[in-house]
């Protein structure tokens, strides 16, 4: 019991929220806010931002700042696209992951090798691939039908999808079986039915690729945390000449991790393109590299963090593609959660914190109670605003590797 | 070990120009189509094998830039380089055609470009082009230019043709409502702009005029500055499957390259019930999107026709005959295609909506008449 309350105070900053949209949902207009349509494409919308995000990860961590995820993640289109033309969805995999790589181990010579600042390098990775893609597009695809500069042609074939059986009726060879969650959900029970919701939206209905993405996360645990490989690579984040004079091969290390982060957005590439039209169009990542490059500082340079982080931003997307009514629903929760920080600032004494949050919560009332809806630009802006204002009062302390975007030559003292 | 460094150095350099350089000429580099002589028109008139030989001036060069999309968005890109390729195998005419980059944003370079190239007709494809239009007109003033989708340019050199696109709209929504049995449809607009709030406004009389009570969900991808909502199927898919979600059995798109993710939701939602349909947008996308996403095909219940070719192809034969006109008091020359004209329709392949014939052909018969007049703007 104790744990729990420990648990509770240190995390009611995360918890109180959801139980503010849990209970707002309740109120039919606002419903959309936990059905499992709304979170089975949150999952869908996430995933892309996450790889990316996981992406970034493995390249900071061995300190090389990674601004080129949306270009590798540009690549990975594109070379799934095309391997998945040419030998099927499976292989485009394969080719996006090598793709991403590819434009990977370019940062790393570019940024490791010749210590280029890694912005800079980053940013020419990011306007390349635009190019790169449209060239090798017309390249490529130049006999194909229904192809042209823009957009390949469509990479038959499918991945593949599965509901869990008995718990969100599944089929087992062939015949129906029990569906839990779903029934659940149309009980209508307060926190039971919304939290069947979750749970059925992300387990029915889902593609092998997000369950592969997923599992990317226990990945990188591991191989960060519980590997000599890893510790090396973060050592080489941290404190690159102390880790030199340990024996440890700094430059390989870097190189790895940032081949890594381009395998990785390479596979945010991927999933686009095969969960989504199933061809490489122009501009299809609409900087969703960068968004993952958000979801890790949101994250504190930590998978589970950086899944939190896509997962909330995928939330708030798929709210607005699906109900616009339910985006006005959240003001109640911000004016909610803001009175109840005044109440914990106050408590705490901290006067000017308590009146600034309190003065913030009353012009989400009054917002709230003088409007029926949101303009439609805040609508489209909710994902980023939602992650804005998350990040602004999450007041965690930021963590960064510590020689991160530091340039490091052989044999010098960093 | 400093020389070694240099050498990869300038190595690595060259290496990034040469990537740079390749992507940077795939950007604005024209890709030439210069017509070539059709064998089969010697064959069958040996007279002219003669002056086939010997390459022939062409009559007119023309030069066609498209919007952001680009070739293979299935609508309206695709459809005005289909106008364009008909021209130059029609007439004798050199073409060039040129697509702008990611973000569009070289779009005045782009035409600049070809006016300069000594094309006697440049046509900008899309609304985005009036700004840029506009200004390449005042600077070659013997030079012919045609937008589509604008009218608000300026430059006697300039023809722009738009579109009654709220008329073929209405068409569209009164098939869907007649069609629909959960009394709930769905519109997917790409981008928030006046334009896009014409077809949904023709869509919403439509199905208005039919059954007041139907119930009309509309989404818009995204809201201008940001013009990604034309090319992100995506978002598109999540849209359309909360429409189904939420009821609809029909959804109607004018979304340009996202609405291949609305009605790849169709084909999904479908699969997991009752058959729902999506309703295509400027091609007769049941033979394009169809085509090209085949899972996709039976979903087509019809599709709204702007023959973005049409105009295309008439701007090159008038150059080339000669009766290209200009606008008076200095305002551009205006084409207007609607029911009347032809450039707007309704497509009936697929043979879904043939049983309520009668009722679309009634309604297109009140708006050429006048009986009905359809407003652009949502009600």
């Amino acid at each position: 019991m104790n744990k729990l309350t420990i648990f509770l105070r240190e995390k009611y900053l995360v918890i109180t929220p959801i139980l503010l949209i849990i209970s707002i949902a309740q109120l039919e207009q606002y419903s959309q806010l936990t059905t499992s349509g709304t979170f089975g494409a949150a999952l869908r919308l996430s995933i892309p931002i996450l790889l990316a995000g996981l992406g970034g990860l493995f390249s900071e961590r061995t300190g090389i700042v990674n601004i080129g995820l949306e270009g590798m993640m540009i690549m990975g289109t594109w070379f799934t696209a095309w391997g998945g033309v040419l030998y099927g969805p499976w292989y485009g995999i394969l080719f996006g992951l090598a793709g991403g790589a590819l434009f990977g181990l370019i940062h790393a010579v570019a940024t490791v090798s010749f210590q280029v600042d890694h912005i800079v390098s980053g940013v020419a990775i990011n306007i390349l691939a635009v190019g790169a893609g449209r060239f090798f597009n017309i390249l490529a695809f130049d006999d194909y039908e229904y192809a042209s500069s823009t957009a390949s042609p469509i990479v038959e074939g499918e991945i593949g999808r599965i509901t869990l059986p008995f718990i969100s009726g599944g089929e087992i060879n062939g015949s129906p079986t029990s569906n839990i969650l779903g029934s659940l959900e149309e009980q209508n029970i307060i926190l039971l039915s919304d939290i069947a919701g979750l749970l059925y939206g992300v387990t029915s209905n889902i593609s092998y690729f997000s369950i592969i993405s997923l599992l990317m996360i226990p990945g990188s645990i591991y191989l960060l945390w519980r590997t000599p490989l890893g510790l090396q690579m973060r050592s080489v984040g941290e404190f690159p000449s102390g880790s030199e004079s340990l024996g440890v091969n700094v430059y390989l290390m870097k190189y790895t991790g940032v081949i890594i982060s381009g395998a990785l957005a390479g596979l945010a590439g991927a999933y686009l393109v095969l969960e989504g039209p199933s061809v490489y169009l122009e501009g299809q990542t609409n900087g969703r590299g960068f968004i993952g490059l958000a979801s890790l500082l949101f994250g504190n340079y930590r998978p589970f963090g950086i899944f939190l982080g896509a997962g909330l931003f995928g939330f708030a997307d798929a709210l607005q593609l699906r109900s616009e009514e339910s985006i006005h629903g959240l003001l109640i929760v911000i004016f909610l959660f803001m009175f109840i920080l005044t109440a914990r600032n106050i408590y705490q004494r901290n006067i000017r914190s308590g009146v600034l949050s309190g003065l913030v919560g009353l012009a989400f009332f009054v917002w709230f109670n003088n409007s029926t809806t949101i303009p439609i630009q805040f609508v489209y802006f909710t994902p980023h605003l939602t992650t804005l204002i998350v990040l602004s009062f999450a007041s965690q302390k930021f963590r960064m590797p510590k020689s991160v975007g530091k340039p490091y030559k052989k044999g010098e003292l960093s | 070990m400093t020389r070694m460094k240099s050498k990869w150095l300038v190595l690595f350099i060259v290496f990034g120009l040469i990537l740079t350089a390749c992507g940077g000429s795939s950007d604005d580099a024209a890709e030439e189509v210069v017509v070539e002589e059709e064998p089969a028109e010697t064959l069958d008139a040996p007279a002219t094998t003669a002056a086939a030989a010997e390459p022939e001036e062409p009559a007119a060069k023309v030069c066609l830039v498209l919007d952001i999309g680009g070739l293979g968005d299935q609508g309206f890109n695709d459809m005005a380089y289909d106008g364009y390729n008909k021209a130059l195998a029609d007439f004798n005419v050199e073409g060039t055609f040129l697509e702008p980059d990611e973000g569009g944003e070289n779009r005045g370079e782009l035409l600049d470009l070809c006016a300069a190239d000594g094309n006697d007709l440049v046509i900008g494809n899309g609304f985005l082009f009036a700004g840029a239009i506009t200004e390449a007109a005042a600077n070659h003033p013997d030079v012919n230019f045609a937008i589509t989708d604008e009218t608000f340019v300026q430059g006697e050199n300039i023809r722009s043709m738009v579109f009654a696109e709220e008329q073929g709209s209405y068409l569209v929504g009164v098939a869907a409502a007649l069609k629909t049995t959960s009394n709930v449809v769905g519109f997917v607009g790409g981008v928030d702009i006046p334009l896009i709030h014409a077809f949904e406004a023709g869509f919403i009389q439509g199905v208005r005029s039919v059954n007041p009570d139907i119930t009309i969900i509309s989404k818009y991808a995204s809201v201008p500055p940001d013009f990604s909502g034309f090319n992100d199927p995506v978002k598109g898919k999540e849209i359309a499957l909360a429409m189904y979600e939420e009821g609809a059995d029909i959804v109607y798109h004018a979304a340009g390259g996202t609405g291949i993710g609305v009605c790849q939701a169709t084909a999904e939602a479908s699969a997991g019930g009752e058959k729902v349909w999506c309703i295509g947008v400027d091609t007769d996308q049941i033979t394009t999107i169809g085509s090209a996403f085949p899972e996709t095909q039976e979903y087509f219940l019809s599709s709204m026709l702007k023959q973005v070719d049409v105009a295309v192809y008439n701007a090159i034969r008038d150059v080339v005959n000669g009766d290209f006109g200009s606008g008076s008091d200095g305002g551009p020359a205006v084409i207007r295609e609607n029911l009347a004209s032809g450039g707007i329709d309704i497509s009936y392949t697929g043979g879904y909506i043939d049983d309520i014939k009668d009722s679309i052909e009634a309604a297109r018969a009140d708006i050429i008449s006048g009986a009905v007049t359809v407003s652009r703007e949502r009600p």
